[in-house]
């Protein structure tokens, strides 16, 4: 069986125990039952100032940073409520789209991550306690949220062109004459190749396959609820 | 500012007054536990305030209720044995809440699709008092070696109250909730008052180090007592399974005061009162660099 992320990559472990240190002297760093949580008091800074805070948990998935950590909020302050973003079956908090995490430069920086979409989803929570909308607007609930953020990475809102350049992305190698993703029937070579390459220096093929394989859980948990 | 009085300005800062929403929110919680229960068993329970709000150890970053509902000795208004009344206590709660099942306490959190799973920082532990006294009580527990526990609630109270210690107390629970250590308070709050016995008469920023001292220089569990039932609670397992995460803690905690002092323990006192969370938070979200939209799978 393959050592989780800690065992596997050493230098990012202590990468990930000194970002805390340097920043969130209050979260602190446990190892159970073989997964890897950070837990305590998250500060929520403006400037040197805390705001409020929250108590929490992130659990970093077996395969960080290949995967977005899941973050909960545990103090019990924020309802499970999808237009609260927190999953009611589990009370996961979704502060971010994973693959537009996964997208980013810093994603394997837990600094990053907690001064980033840690911080935005937070700062949303307080806003919307207050009865004020969420400060960078909301992701739709589902499949259309989806949709909608992967159509502003590739350019295009169109489902059937997203699942094209997906499936053009996840592939290890490019081949000029494939079908372009845009759906003019002409070559790749003929028309957006520039832009595929240009696409590819950010996502890389695992990230779009994560982006297809959520498509494809979404689509058919809606088929499933429309058929019901 | 010397130490002493930043530490009291922390505690400030931590207090909830009667008019706060928080505490007001409580209140009006228990008011709707105490119909619950009033409809389903009748005038018979006695109902009353337990826990950090009996015993002045509240503060706003972890504050709970906790309401002890106990039955007396000679009734079965709410059922013949133990494990019936924390069942049946459990169910009329469940007409108005979600209950999570704790070892003895229901917790309660929220139903409705606006509040679901909200939690209300309130514990409701069912029990009955032990004999026409009205003080000692069994409690029923669940998930444990032993399926009831005989406790008495004025006991802990005025072990706490009358330990001298309740500042001291009040900022280690702070330190312990932001640092997320997972110890049940009333045990960690004996072993506080044990370790600071002794050293009453020290300046707060003295009794705090003491105690950090002594949990992170002991390299096994130091043993506490329960006043209430000193050779019926053995309290072992719950200090040793929270040893590890409290000394590594502690030490830590006392590094950082000896390079960086006592504000990155307890962080910066807040002075300025002019704007409110919201208010911060707004302004701080115009200043965001990259900002991002929350989602939700679900919906």
């Amino acid at each position: 069986m393959k050592a989780p992320w800690y065992e596997r990559n050493t230098p990012l472990l202590e990468a990930t125990r000194t970002e805390l240190t340097t920043q969130y002297s209050d979260l602190r760093v446990v190892i159970e039952h073989g997964t890897f949580h950070i837990r305590g008091s998250f500060p929520v800074m403006d400037g040197a100032e805390v705001m409020d805070r929250f108590l929490i948990e992130i659990k970093f998935p077996f395969d960080y940073p290949e995967s977005i950590p899941v973050l909960r909020e545990v103090g019990g302050r924020i309802p499970w409520h999808e237009d609260r973003h927190v999953i009611p079956g589990n009370g996961e908090a979704c502060p971010i789209i994973p693959e537009e995490w996964l997208i980013r430069p810093d994603y394997d920086s837990v600094l990053a991550f907690l001064n980033g979409p840690v911080r935005n989803f937070f700062l949303g929570q307080i806003l919307v306690e207050s009865g004020q909308p969420w400060p960078f607007g909301e992701r739709s609930h589902g499949l259309p949220g989806l949709i909608e953020a992967y159509g502003e990475v590739l350019g295009t809102s169109d489902e059937h062109t997203l699942r094209r350049y997906l499936d053009c992305l996840s592939r290890e190698a490019l081949k000029g004459h494939w079908e372009c993703p845009c759906g003019s029937t002409k070559r790749l070579r003929d028309c957006h190749l520039n832009e595929v390459k240009s696409l590819r220096e950010r996502i890389l093929p695992r990230v779009a396959q994560q982006a297809i394989n959520r498509l494809d859980e979404l689509s058919a948990r809606q088929r499933k609820i429309q058929h019901t | 500012m010397d130490t002493n009085e930043y530490l009291q300005s922390v505690l400030s800062g931590q207090s909830l007054g009667d008019d706060s929403g928080e505490l007001k929110e409580l209140q009006t919680q228990r008011a709707v536990v105490e119909k619950l229960i009033r409809e389903s068993f009748g005038a018979v329970p006695i109902i009353r305030y337990g826990g950090s709000k009996a015993k002045g150890t509240l503060i706003k970053e972890s504050y709970d209720l906790d309401i002890v509902c106990y039955l007396p000795s000679d009734s079965d208004a709410a059922g013949t044995t133990l494990q019936e009344i924390y069942e049946n206590v459990r169910n009329c709660l469940n007409k108005g809440y979600i209950v999570e099942e704790k070892t003895s306490a229901l917790r309660l959190k929220g139903k409705t699709a606006d509040n679901y799973m909200r939690d209300f920082h309130i514990d409701v532990v069912p029990g009955r008092f032990t004999d026409e006294d009205k003080s000692d009580c069994f409690i029923h527990q669940n998930s444990a070696d032993k399926c009831r526990l005989k406790t008495n609630l004025d006991v802990h109270i005025s072990h706490v109250l009358g330990s001298g210690v309740v500042d001291a107390i009040r900022l280690l629970k702070l330190w312990k909730t932001r640092k997320g250590i997972r110890v049940k308070q009333f045990v960690f709050e004996l072993l506080i008052i044990d370790l600071i016995d002794g050293k009453k008469a020290k300046p707060l920023p003295e009794q705090l180090k003491h105690v950090w001292e002594e949990i992170s220089s002991s390299s096994d569990p130091i043993h506490v007592e329960d006043p209430a039932n000193p050779s019926g609670n053995d309290l072992a397992d719950v200090m040793k399974a929270a040893w590890p995460a409290l000394k590594s803690e502690a030490t830590n905690t006392l590094n950082t005061i000896k390079w960086s002092g006592w504000e990155a323990v307890f962080g910066k006192v807040s002075v300025s009162k002019s704007a409110t969370v919201a208010e911060k938070a707004q302004r701080a979200s115009a200043f965001v660099s990259t900002p991002n939209k929350p989602w939700c799978p679900r919906g």
